[in-house]
């Protein structure tokens, strides 16, 4: 009897983890699913006179393509581009944009594709409130989004064309489906696992309302990177009068200037670079660069003294050029 | 008689092979002797440091030529799609091409899965199936 006892206390034992196993793993469950959830609120919005946009808007005429297989990319593209008056097919664009082997498109040629239709790519900030911004000033947006969790992911690109404060619903053109509705909160949901990736391509010339004039910069000298500085000029225009105070910006547009043959409105955009930021060595250096080879000698021997004076990368570079002044 | 017009010819090769090619040594610059800074290299000034960078820039967009081949792109497409990335984006694709999303709007995943995500798309956390709306 004693032993018959003891035969059975380690099976009551087993059964009592298996017990255990059971009630942890359900709990387990239950508070991932609450976890979950408790990400899953709506995107907190402030008033819509406070982020200065309208209660609703629709972006009348954008194309729908639907896609075919696993080209969302491509099709997505084919919509923004057709809005903006860049006549080009969704099966031009799959050998430009899909890998075949991924059976998908990845987001950093999706960004280089639309700068080969002389078009600049402008990745937004990420905020919901941009995403909003974006299409009140009527600017359909590339959005990419996991549709699935993040451990099975299903991920996936649509086009923004609208939204409905009062409804929360955002519109879509997306798969296989033009105009679709999506509740924000499910949306913000799906778009927060691809960090909001989310990108508007605009003509040189245009800029995005939400971004700030580095975002800004940075996406136009890759688009003059692909292309050339005459097709970026109206682009870095726009950034000089958006952010006349960034001497950056008046930097980028005299290398622009002198990249397109105007070697004359190159110095007059490096001189305003010096004058907003008069420590920026770097513009020193290209004005003195400049008016040494418009044969301003002594100015530009002034140019290149400030920029060598300057603790900066291309001190050496400046002291290099005024070796040519020495005689 | 060989040997006497190859004496001939070959001086006559070497020099018109050498004026040939001086055109384009003696071409004049466009810039001036120095070339100005490039709105890329001054606006990643504060990111990296430039002329080891650039050697890099080129060695990863041929490493990125050849992992585009082997995603089972036309080679014919290869170089046009290289050419219009950016620095930063080469440095990406080169870094870390197999781990970016590609967005397709496949999931591939179990029949047990599909059940899991039924659940989440009723509770409005994805976006699955399309009749959950």
């Amino acid at each position: 009897m004693s032993h018959l006892l003891e035969r059975q206390a380690p099976r009551q034992q087993s059964e009592r983890q298996a017990w255990n196993a059971r009630t942890a793993g359900v709990l387990l469950l239950m508070a991932a699913f609450l976890l979950l959830s408790g990400c899953a609120t709506g995107p907190r919005l402030a008033s819509p006179v406070e982020m200065g946009v309208a209660e609703h808007t629709y972006i009348d005429g954008v194309p729908f393509h639907a896609q075919r297989d696993y080209q969302c990319g491509p099709a997505s593209l084919a919509m923004v581009l057709n809005y903006s008056d860049v006549d080009v097919s969704v099966d031009t664009l799959i050998p430009q944009v899909f890998l075949p082997n991924r059976d998908g498109s990845v987001q950093p040629e999706m960004q280089s594709t639309v700068r080969r239709y002389d078009r600049v790519s402008f990745v937004l900030d990420g905020n919901f409130t941009s995403l909003l911004e974006e299409l009140d000033a009527g600017h359909p947006v590339v959005v990419m989004q996991n549709l699935s969790l993040p451990l099975w992911p299903m991920w996936h690109y649509a086009v923004a064309i609208g939204y409905d404060l009062d409804e929360q619903l955002l519109t879509l053109h997306s798969g296989e489906e033009a105009n679709r509705l999506e509740s924000f909160r499910r949306f913000d949901a799906t778009w927060a696992r691809s960090e909001r990736w989310a990108m508007v391509a605009l003509p040189p010339g245009e800029l995005p309302v939400s971004v700030g004039p580095r975002r800004a910069m940075d996406a136009i000298a890759s688009f003059e990177q692909a292309n050339d500085a005459e097709a970026a000029l109206p682009a870095w225009r726009s950034v000089t009068e958006r952010w006349p105070q960034d001497a950056m910006a008046w930097f980028a547009l005299g290398n622009a200037e002198y990249g397109a043959g105007r070697p004359e409105d190159a110095a007059d955009a490096f001189q305003h670079a010096t004058e907003r930021q008069p420590d920026l060595a770097v513009a020193w250096l290209n004005l003195g660069l400049t008016l040494e080879g418009l044969g301003q000698r002594s100015e530009a021997h002034r140019a290149l003294q400030q920029a060598a004076s300057l603790p900066s990368r291309w001190q050496d570079d400046a002291e290099q050029a005024l070796t040519r002044f020495n005689d | 008689m060989m040997k006497k017009l190859s004496r001939v010819l070959s001086p006559l090769l070497i020099a018109f092979l050498v004026l040939g090619s001086l055109p384009v040594a003696a071409a004049p610059q466009a810039a001036p002797a120095n070339s100005l800074v490039t709105t890329q290299d001054a606006l990643s000034a504060d990111q990296v440091s430039a002329d080891r960078e650039r050697i890099n820039e080129m060695l990863s967009r041929q490493d990125v030529q050849d992992q585009l081949v082997a995603q089972g792109v036309d080679p014919a497409d290869v170089e046009a799609r290289v050419a219009a990335l950016s620095d930063a984006e080469v440095r990406q694709m080169a870094e870390q091409l197999d781990d970016l999303p590609a967005g397709a709007s496949v999931v591939g995943a179990l029949v047990f899965i599909f059940v899991l995500l039924l659940v989440t798309d009723l509770l409005g956390l994805t976006n699955v199936f399309p009749f959950t709306r």
